[in-house]
């Protein structure tokens, strides 16, 4: 049972994309095969050398780069949003891929779910 | 119409078994409403509900503290009953739950907190009961906040 977590919300303007990362990393430490998208505002959790210090909030740039420790099959990024927010592929956490959102990537997991 | 739709007869029929996980809070969404509504719509198709998940702000559901005006729905009371009428497990998230001030009893103690207000039946666990439920057969529907 492959699971397709989505994350569309921004890293630190909501909690709800860092509840979605515990759920996945809940899975893989069950064993069970779990991959995250990021897409709208969700693809800013993929950018390198975030400093989360002055809002008092912890970085999830070092939560994200367990996420492969950890089981996490995939960090996958949108492309349209990618473009959307000016990030190419070297501005992003080295684990990240660029992919296209769309049915046939959903497809290919039995489980997709959205942060809240 | 030979390209009707066709994607529609791909979709599997509803399975019998269904999961809810409600992650929108009572009162500033119409999660917990909807979730009830649906609820009660799959017992009345014959169908079952393996457990009721509470995850980020639906947390806010199982506190037995929410005392709304008297002439509106006591959503916390009304699934609560729900629960207990038909036997159903209804869980809320450890973490979301602590990080929202929704204590049990034994956690009350671990904390030092000065109260608890976990309503029966609800109970508090972790997420290995959600991942449970997407392991097993049961279909796992989510109701957020925008809905």
């Amino acid at each position: 049972m492959s699971t397709l977590i989505i994350i569309d919300q921004p890293p630190y303007g909501s909690w709800e994309g860092r509840e979605a990362l515990d759920m996945a990393f809940s899975l893989a430490a069950f064993d069970q095969p779990v991959s995250l998208l990021f897409c709208g505002a969700g693809v800013n959790w993929l950018r390198k050398g975030q400093d989360a210090a002055k809002v008092h909030q912890k970085s999830i740039e070092r939560n994200l780069s367990a996420a492969p420790i950890f089981g996490v099959e995939a960090l996958l990024a949108d492309s349209h949003a990618c473009d959307q927010y000016g990030l190419v592929e070297t501005e992003l956490l080295d684990q990240a891929t660029i992919t296209d959102f769309g049915p046939e990537l959903t497809a290919r997991f039995d489980h997709v779910a959205f942060a809240g | 119409m030979s390209n009707s739709l066709p994607e529609q007869t791909k979709t599997p029929a509803p399975a019998g078994v269904f999961t809810l996980v409600i992650t929108g809070a009572p009162y500033s969404s119409q999660a917990p409403q909807t979730a009830l509504q649906f609820a009660h719509a799959v017992l009345a198709a014959n169908k079952r509900i393996d457990r009721v998940f509470l995850y980020g702000d639906g947390v806010h559901l199982a506190s037995s503290l929410s005392s709304p005006p008297s002439d509106e729905l006591n959503l916390s009371e009304a699934w609560a009953a729900f629960l207990a009428e038909n036997n159903i497990p209804g869980v809320a998230c450890i973490a979301s739950a602590l990080r929202r001030g929704l204590v049990n009893e034994s956690e009350r103690q671990r904390y030092e907190l000065t109260a608890s207000n976990l309503r029966a039946p609800f109970e508090i666990a972790g997420l290995g009961e959600w991942v449970d439920s997407t392991a097993s057969e049961s279909r796992v529907l989510y109701f957020h906040k925008g809905g």
